[in-house]
């Protein structure tokens, strides 16, 4: 184990703690995104609402 | 057509000066407004949705030859997707109360938005000169009761627009409608149409005893009002304390002072929301760090340097 690493302030081992996450697991992100995305239009889709027809009549008659 | 397809058809008569039957009160000053928006200059008029006319009539009012017509623009409309949905609430008595609910499924725009409300009368019988006989007409116009911008904009918002009005003794208040659209006045483009007699409104859809238009939780029984965070959204219906979950506060933990602790530990919640995407509402307003509307590792470095700055522990 590193002895340096616990010499660093908390600030310093957080910004490690940060580039050591995002270098794992950077790359695991998109096919999630892109599969959650695909299911995400899906569901908007079938979800929305349907429109009524409005009609308005300018006249003396209808 | 009306009687055909009742559920999904909605239509509004403003009568045209000039051709007002005896005595009647038809005529008001909201039809040259309502017609100079499409450019009416003769009758009669259709206009569909806002976007598409027909000009033009026959004879006594022999409709029947414009069935054809009609119907396939109705056809070619009905259905459509729309991001609104609109709900019409309220309270009938000597005087009227109303509370119209836009709600958004999806996401779009609120440039040129309006919500439109008006007041129309069904089935009035009289006698028409133009065509020389009795006639039943549907929808007249007889109020625009309000004309407002629509702020909402994204999938799950919703607003609400409140108003009243006095009876009048000429009208007959078992056919009295009101009538609610939002239209774009730009393109004119009318994206959802709802109508409820005034009878048939309900003034207290979760039946806690606060009407409508004073309940902070219109459509979840709440009685006591109960309102922590003081933003006018009951405790009952807002699932984000915001006295706790301010932004950053990822676990919505706090100090010994009760106010929100923001540490490392909401650094690490907020990495693990991102690779799991399994975050619940009030995390999900709390995320989006730096304010650009995506989350991501953009807001954790935010985050970061939030706590690094000693805005909180």
């Amino acid at each position: 184990m590193n002895k340096k690493y616990f010499l660093l302030s908390d600030k310093t081992r957080i910004i490690v703690l940060l580039l050591a996450f995002s270098q794992l697991f950077g790359q695991k992100l998109e096919p999630i995104d892109i599969g959650l995305m695909q299911v995400r239009e899906i569901v908007e889709v079938a979800s929305r609402s349907s429109q009524k027809v409005f009609v308005e009549d300018f006249t003396g008659l209808l | 057509m009306l009687e055909d397809y009742p559920e999904t058809l909605i239509n509004i008569e403003w009568h045209s000066p000039g051709y007002t039957p005896g005595n009647s009160d038809f005529d008001i000053p909201e039809y040259s407004t309502r017609g100079n928006l499409y450019g009416v200059n003769g009758t009669p008029h259709t206009q569909w949705n806002g976007v598409q006319e027909t000009i033009g009539g026959y004879p006594n009012g022999d409709w029947e030859a414009w069935i054809g017509t009609f119907t396939s623009i109705y056809n070619s409309m009905v259905g459509d997707n729309t991001p609104y949905d609109i709900q019409i609430n309220g309270a009938a008595g000597n005087s009227v109360t109303y509370d119209v609910i836009i709600s958004m499924d999806a996401d779009m725009s609120n440039s040129n938005q309006k919500v439109d409300i008006f007041l129309v009368e069904d089935n009035i019988w009289s006698y028409w000169s133009g065509a020389g006989s009795y006639h039943n007409a549907h929808n007249v116009a007889r109020d625009w009761l309000l004309s407002e911008n629509l702020s909402i904009s994204e999938a799950g918002d919703s607003e609400a627009f409140y108003g009243s009005f006095e009876l009048s003794d000429n009208w007959n208040s078992d056919s009295l409608k009101i009538i609610a659209i939002v239209q774009n006045y730009s393109t004119k483009q009318i994206y959802q149409v709802s109508e409820v007699n005034i009878n048939e409104m309900n003034p207290d859809i979760d039946d806690d005893g606060i009407l409508n238009n004073s309940d902070n939780c219109i459509e979840l029984w709440n009685p006591e009002q109960e309102d922590t965070d003081d933003d006018l959204l009951g405790d009952a219906c807002d699932p984000c304390n915001n006295i706790i979950y301010v932004l950053g506060n990822m676990n919505g933990d706090v100090n010994m002072d009760g106010s929100p602790k923001i540490d490392v530990f909401d650094v690490i919640k907020l990495i693990n929301f991102i690779q799991t995407e399994q975050f619940t509402l009030c995390q999900n307003e709390v995320m989006n760090v730096n304010n650009d509307d995506i989350v991501n590792i953009m807001d954790v470095i935010d985050l970061i340097q939030l706590i690094l700055n000693g805005n909180n522990e």
